[in-house]
């Protein structure tokens, strides 16, 4: 039997995360012992990760995208709490890229996950230096000594972190090994870690100081606003006519960019002397382009081409391969089989991306917030035809990240700009502009089938999906294996290889190349999950209903935890049984199984977050009421339950439930876009529709208690609305979508059909 | 042209466009970077400032329309930045990446002074149009309600 | 069919006219010589600016980019294009030459001092009603003026209507001379409030119908007719406003550009308010507004307060459809501003109560949403801001339709996609 192989995603994390301690405690970098008595009258740096100065304040190095998670303060308490330092005196400092800091990347809902041993140790590591030295202070064996709120204590004897920044001799030494030895804090002891705090990067966002990449500016610098091609990838150049841009007030230039990295093929840059006059002078130019095949292609074409492409059973890649999965399916009592669509949707990032790019003393800076640093800087380097070494991301806050600044694509232009005008080049893309550059959600087709047998026990499932696949066209390096040796993109798939037990178990991921060719598909908050779970917990919902049972009793009785779905230390403990959990809670509080009003209903769903190397266990009740005159849906309520191990920040994860819960809304109900001639068709708010204030539910999150591994919080909420959304609709008028988003017309003929 | 208005109390004479949007010049001329660009197309209200008081939308706002009028940006609602929104939104943890709040706050206050005795129906409405897109929805109207609570014991 | 029709009877009118002219052309007045400033008492000339005022010369003798009374605004008819003239005292392009009996010729008669036919662009169908201590305190006030060189436009007429002996004709069928005679059988107030509107005001100038000779059509006084691009809106009982125009309210409106119950001016209007009849004392605007009052038969009516009409509890939440794209416009782009409860605010300007969206024409409605309505235009310092680069006409068109299904009992406006676009080109015209 083959288990699920998501394993390359998480091998690459794990070895980034080595390379990070390797390089945080660098023999250099550690204590200044050496450096001598003077040194030390500065900071404390016994880490890359965070300094103290000599009154005392810790300043924590962030190496991770803040865009709304306050990911910085997440951080940082993880730091502090082993340092056992107070927290009014910790700050934070957001870094700007250097290969010191080893893989930087915010993505994926790792970041707690991910950096919490590495950055409990540093936090310790700290602490015993301290201690030691603080001993030494007052004379006293470090044995007695305990730190608290950034004082060494002895007895009634103490001195401050500061004085001993100040006045000690902070020489003991750590190897990177004896640094991975270092035991970190029993879950008892934790002092901030869990603990109601306020986010350090609140207060700016409420007085305008907050400063975002949109907001860099730089002496000498002109403005650029960009002309895109018909196409994403096939687009060239034929002419440029500025002849009416020239009376535009402060009109520079206008030129094609020549672009080694293929990042933005058929970009031409009009340049101005301010935003405004660079954005006129654009609507003023004219460029013809020749431009490839996929100016013509549609949202359809696309979904199509998925289809052929999962009706061809020898494609793809399997991900999930149980034995015996043909054997149930031709000796089954019966077989389910449905098809369900999701949309393109854009990221809508309130920021549209922008970056202001410059050549200082032979390097290149770029300033503009990004997601994901290491993978645009060896572009960036190959377009400006320069080493990496010679490419600095100057960090700023992201007006929303949601995965569209993993791709930093929107970097390049401002560079080569930069390059040509020889002088600093701030690129702005207006929101139609964004809207057409954005590296959409890609559409998304997938087949799944049950295998029943007589006794209506299920005996086999499979689950074949088509989409666009970002890893692929972007980083094709962390493409996964398939059982078949096909590669597959984990972040599109993920989701499909639940923790239900069903007998013989088949994934299928297949690569739809005409979307890969004719938008960036992009990794947008949860990736795959966000098809994956809608299909899923709708078929399941499905499943149940055709077998006559609740769909709640049918899910729980095939989260067994039996075999794989046993889950594993530490991540993964508990497994089935921790979904099983949350989806009983969850059916509690919503009052699963009492009688409706007339055309309204519940419905439940449940989802394991982002991946199964990292399960964020999580439920949904949705409860709806549906107008059968106009097929609208007014999602009422929604219950919310989830497990994701130990919170570092209480508050901060339950406002990423809240949004990510509200995304999910959003893409089940409100907003929502599709491909016409090549493009996105919708471009601003006139027609693309997200969810706004009054549409918001009343929503009820409850986290369950625990003291397991952490595990992210940034997604998980986002995909396990939508299914709920629809089966609730089920329940509440008979009428069954496989479709996201969720129409007022697609409800009426679903009430048709079944009529 | 050369166009004087007030930005947060100081009088300022620029020289832009008559139709030059405002956001552009309490941006770029004025260097006021807490009011955003979002939509463009006075749809998603991260470009809401005050003129004369009352929040509008600075990017479809001409300079030609706003000539003589006091303007008032986030930076400018509370000397301290202690506003009785501010407070609210720090206390509640409302912004997420924050992007938007500028203008969340500065229409808030529009809001509060219109209707102090603020129900849920007024916040649906009045701030249906400044769009979040890290969707912080539930506390963004949880400060509201609690601003407006310490708007109305001072007054 | 219409319009061939009174092409035959124009040209069966023209040619009898002509015979007229024979018998009645008009000799030219001596020029005089400017007289200076010091020959008019200062309290004739504060006097004629008032009356300048409520006569609103500014609006039509000052150009966008020119200078005060100077001249060169463009009145589309449907005749061609007539220039305004130069009204300031400059020798050579103004009226600096004539005189006082040149002036008031001119204003009663509707005849140059040359003794050349004026076109009723001018209002001297109107002025006529002017008594004498009035004329010559505007005579006063316009001699008094900065004398301006601005030499006049050449009027873009088609012949036959740029032949100026035909006014006589025109005149002939049309006009009525004589100076305003009270009704004795109505008050003081109203007779001042007839004499200010049905003179200098001349407020049926824009407010009635013309007919296909450009005059206003006597049977649908005050019927509302539209006018470049805008509607000027009926001040008679076919007023289709939700709350009557009462006096109180016609007043507030034209004191101060705007009221909570109907919204606020825009447009021409705004210039009539704040540049025109901003002179006129509380008195005379009360008499103004208590003799609409009279016509629209709202002097009657309940007199309406704000409360009263709070208490209907209008809702302007909006609950949307997410079907109609109009619908998502305005909650996205509108509502912040129009949304009310309870009691209404002014600086809230509640569309219900609308009288552009309540309006026969939808002009005024697109009108606004393409311009906005400047801080000076409407109530102090309140703003909208114009959406003619944001929207497209469709998008206009949508969000008129929810607005007029959604919030008035009136019947639907038909063709307002061709509406906006027709709007919007006529002003890339000019």
């Amino acid at each position: 039997m083959h288990s699920p192989t998501l394993a390359s995603r998480r091998g690459f994390l794990m070895f980034a995360a080595g390379a990070g301690v390797a390089f945080a405690f660098a023999p250099d970098n550690f204590a200044m012992a050496d450096s001598g008595k003077a040194a030390l009258t500065q900071n404390f740096e016994p880490t890359i990760w965070y300094t103290i100065d000599s009154t005392g304040v810790a300043t924590v190095n962030i190496i991770r995208a803040e865009m709304g998670q306050h990911v910085g303060t997440a951080l940082a308490r993880i730091v502090a709490d082993e340092l056992e330092m107070d927290w009014n005196s910790v700050r934070l400092a957001y870094v700007d890229s250097d290969p010191k800091w080893g893989l930087m990347v915010t993505g994926g809902s790792w970041s707690v996950s991910q950096s919490f041993n590495l950055l409990s140790q540093a936090g310790a590591a700290g602490r015993i230096a301290l201690i030691e030295e603080g001993a030494k202070l007052m004379g006293v064996s470090s044995d007695i000594c305990i730190a608290r709120l950034g004082v060494v204590h002895a007895g009634t004897r103490s001195v401050s972190y500061a004085e001993i920044v100040r006045r000690g001799n902070l020489g003991r030494r750590f190897s990177a090994e004896e640094v991975k030895t270092i035991p970190i804090k029993s879950p008892k002891e934790r002092r901030l870690i869990g603990m109601p705090s306020a986010a350090i990067d609140v207060p700016a966002k409420t007085n305008g100081s907050a400063h975002y990449g949109i907001d860099a500016v730089a002496p000498g610098m002109v403005y650029a606003r960009p002309k895109i091609p018909p196409t994403r990838n096939g687009s060239k150049v034929v002419s440029i006519d500025d002849s009416a841009a020239k009376t535009v007030k402060g009109y520079i230039k206008a030129f094609a960019l020549d672009d080694p990295s293929a990042t933005v093929p058929g970009w031409v840059m009009v340049i101005a002397d301010s935003f405004v006059g660079a954005s006129r002078a654009a609507d003023a130019i004219t460029v013809v382009w020749a431009s490839d095949d996929t100016s013509r292609i549609s949202e359809k074409d696309i979904l199509d081409h998925g289809r052929k492409l999962i009706d061809n059973p020898g494609g793809g890649s399997w991900v999930v391969e149980d034995p015996g999965v043909d054997a149930a399916f031709s000796g089954a009592h019966s077989v389910l089989d449905k098809t369900y669509t999701t949309s393109s949707v854009l990221h809508f990032q309130l920021e549209p991306v922008n970056a202001l790019a410059l050549e200082r003393e032979g390097s290149w800076e770029i300033y503009t917030g990004n997601q994901w640093q290491s993978l645009i800087i060896p572009i960036l380097a190959k377009a400006l035809g320069v080493s990496e070494s010679k490419v600095i991301m100057r960090t700023h806050l992201l007006g929303g990240g949601f995965g569209r600044r993993l791709n930093g694509d929107y970097a390049v232009p401002a560079a080569l700009a930069a390059k040509a005008m020889g002088k600093p080049v701030k690129m702005l893309c207006t929101r139609a502009d964004d809207a057409r550059f954005d590296s959409i959600r890609s559409p998304s087709v997938q087949t799944l089938r049950m295998a029943f047998d007589s006794a209506g026990a299920v005996i086999g499932m499979q689950h074949h999906a088509a989409a666009g696949w970002p890893t692929q066209v972007m980083v094709p390096g962390f493409l996964s294996k398939g059982v078949n040796g096909e590669p597959f993109d984990p972040f599109s798939i993920s989701g499909a290889d639940h923790w239900y037990s069903v007998r013989a178990h088949r994934v299928r991921a297949l690569s739809n190349d005409l979307a890969n060719r004719t938008f960036r598909p992009g990794w947008l908050r949860s990736v795959g999950p966000g098809w994956t779970n809608w299909a899923l917990e709708s078929f399941m919902d499905e499943a149940a209903h055709s077998l006559g049972v609740d769909a709640l009793n049918f899910r729980l009785k095939l989260l067994d935890g039996v075999g794989k779905n046993q889950g594993s230390e530490p991540v993964a403990v508990g497994g089935a049984h921790r979904q099983a959990a949350v989806l009983r809670r969850v059916a509690e509080k919503a009052g699963w199984g009492d009688d409706m009003p007339k055309d309204s209903g519940l419905g439940i769903a449940t989802t394991f977050g982002q991946e199964r190397a990292m399960p964020t266990w999580v439920a949904c009740v949705a409860r709806v009421r549906v107008d059968r005159g106009s097929g609208i849906v007014t999602l009422e309520k929604l219950f919310i339950v989830i497990d994701a191990g130990t919170v570092v920040h209480p508050d901060g994860a339950l406002a990423q439930v809240e949004g990510a819960a509200l995304w999910g809304v959003s893409m089940a109900l409100h907003e929502g876009t599709e491909l016409a001639n090549g493009q996105v068709r919708d471009t601003n708010l006139n027609s693309y529709t997200p969810l706004r204030m009054g549409d918001v539910p009343i929503m009820e999150i409850e986290f369950i208690p625990s003291a397991n591994a952490s595990v992210g919080l940034g997604e998980p909420a986002t995909t396990v609305v939508g299914p709920a959304i629809g089966n609730a609709i089920f329940s509440a008028v008979g009428a069954r979508v496989r479709h996201l988003p969720i129409r007022p017309s697609a409800v009426l003929s679903a009430l048709v059909t079944r009529s | 042209m050369k166009e004087t208005l007030t930005f947060n109390g100081q009088t300022v004479t620029v020289e832009a466009d008559g139709n030059t949007p405002l956001l552009w010049i309490i941006r770029d001329s004025v260097g006021l970077k807490g009011t955003k660009y979002g939509c463009g197309i006075g749809m998603c209200g991260a470009c809401t400032v005050h003129v004369d008081g009352r929040a509008i939308r600075s990017c479809v706002t001409p300079l030609s329309a706003v000539r003589g009028a006091k303007i008032t940006t986030i930076e400018g609602l509370d000397p301290e930045g202690q506003h009785p929104l501010q407070k609210a939104w720090i206390a509640t943890q409302a912004p997420q990446c924050g992007y938007c709040q500028s203008g969340q706050i500065m229409q808030a206050a529009t809001l509060l002074k219109d209707f102090p005795h603020v129900n849920d129906q007024d916040i649906d409405n009045v701030m249906n149009g400044n769009l979040c897109r890290c969707m912080a929805y539930v506390r963004i109207r949880k400060a509201i309600k609690l601003a407006a609570m310490e708007l109305l014991q001072n007054a | 069919m219409f319009r061939r029709l009174s092409t035959v009877f124009l040209a069966a009118a023209l040619i009898a006219v002509v015979g007229l002219y024979l018998v009645s052309s008009h000799r030219a007045i001596a020029p005089v010589t400017f007289l200076g400033v010091r020959a008019f008492p200062d309290e004739q000339i504060v006097r004629g600016s008032v009356l300048a005022g409520a006569a609103n010369c500014a609006i039509c003798h000052t150009s966008k980019s020119g200078q005060l009374f100077a001249g060169g605004v463009p009145f589309n008819t449907k005749f061609g294009i007539v220039y305004s003239t130069n009204i300031t005292p400059d020798s050579i392009t103004g009226i600096g030459e004539w005189s006082e009996a040149a002036f008031a010729r001119a204003l009663r008669e509707g005849i140059a001092r040359d003794g050349s036919q004026l076109f009723p662009a001018f209002p001297f169908d109107h002025f006529t009603k002017v008594n004498d201590e009035d004329v010559k305190a505007l005579y006063a006030f316009i001699m008094t003026q900065r004398p301006l060189s601005r030499a006049r436009e050449p009027n873009q007429l088609a012949f036959p209507f740029n032949i100026r002996a035909l006014q006589v004709g025109w005149k002939w069928l049309f006009f009525r001379p004589g100076v305003y005679q009270a009704d004795i059988t109505q008050t003081a107030q109203w007779n001042r409030g007839a004499y200010l509107a049905e003179g200098l005001g001349h407020c049926s100038a824009c407010h009635t119908p013309r007919n296909s000779f450009g005059a206003e059509s006597v049977s649908v006084k005050y019927n509302g007719a539209t006018i470049e691009g805008w509607f000027a809106p009926a001040l008679n009982a076919s007023n289709s406003a939700p709350v009557p125009w009462s006096s109180n309210e016609l007043y507030s409106y034209l004191r101060n550009g705007g009221t909570v119950m109907h919204g606020s001016a825009a447009g021409v209007m705004s210039d009539v308010i704040h540049n025109g009849l901003v002179k006129l004392s509380d008195e005379d605007l009360h008499a103004i507004a208590n003799y609409f009052a009279a016509i629209n038969g709202s002097s009657h009516a309940t007199t309406e307060s704000i409360e009263t009409i709070s208490a209907l509890n209008i809702t302007s939440a909006t609950n949307v459809p997410a079907t109609d794209p109009g619908a998502q416009i305005y909650r996205a782009a509108c509502a912040s501003c129009h949304y009310n409860r309870g009691v209404l605010h002014i600086e809230r300007p509640e569309l219900t109560l609308n009288n552009a969206l309540n309006a026969p024409s939808a002009n005024n409605f697109i009108q606004v949403v393409l311009h906005g309505i400047g801080r000076e235009e409407g109530l102090p310092e309140l703003m909208m801001p114009g959406y003619a680069d944001v929207f497209s006409d469709l998008e206009i068109a949508e969000l008129a339709a929810y607005l007029r299904r959604s919030r008035t009992a009136q019947p639907a406006w038909s063709g307002l996609e061709a509406a906006v676009a027709s709007i919007r080109t006529k002003e890339d015209g000019t």
